[in-house]
């Protein structure tokens, strides 16, 4: 799984812990979910795309090997 | 620890040894009922990390129960070093395994 949170969240300005303070997470699950060792659930995935003003499939994409 | 030493270092009427030996487990009680309520309000990547010490920690003491089963079966035991005491000590021991490998695993 592909995000692009990194790129969102330099378009906003924020650090990690601001977007962790935003929807609800600790700094380093956050860190867990941008690096692609966690993927978040259905719902985290939605409260971020809101904060980001955007949709979940421009956050995240899969794979080629998951498509 | 202190119902350990009381009930292997002191005399006590069977009555009374009981109570020390059930205290802990009531004190024991209510700390499973904090930490499952406290497992309720962590983040989803903690609430992860520690299903998978659970699951880690289970996985490995259910594995060394069957190796103890099987291994009395030989007539091999060794009570000092496996015994109920010894077992919840490795049980937790298990879990703390468990935990350090899930964390490492989602840089946590």
């Amino acid at each position: 799984m592909k995000n692009t949170i990194k790129v969102e969240r330099a378009k906003k300005n924020w650090t990690q812990a601001d977007l962790a303070t935003h929807i609800g997470i600790s700094r380093q699950g956050l860190n867990s979910i941008e690096t692609g060792k966690f993927i978040p659930s259905t719902v985290l995935a939605l409260r971020m795309a809101k904060v980001f003003n955007t949709t979940v499939e421009v956050l995240f994409q899969l794979d080629d090997l998951e498509e | 620890m202190p119902a350990t030493w009381l009930l292997t270092g002191q005399r006590f009427s069977q009555p009374v040894s009981v109570l020390i030996a059930v205290v802990p487990i009531i004190t024991f009680a209510i700390f499973i009922v904090k930490f499952i309520n406290d497992f309720s309000v962590l983040d989803e990547v903690k609430q992860r990390v520690q299903l998978e010490a659970v699951v880690i920690g289970f996985a490995l003491t259910a594995m060394l129960l069957m190796l103890l089963f099987l291994l009395g079966l030989c007539d091999i035991s060794n009570p000092d070093l496996f015994g109920y005491g010894q077992l919840a000590g490795y049980c937790w021991g298990f879990y703390f395994i468990g935990w350090l490998i899930s964390k490492k695993k989602y840089g946590v």
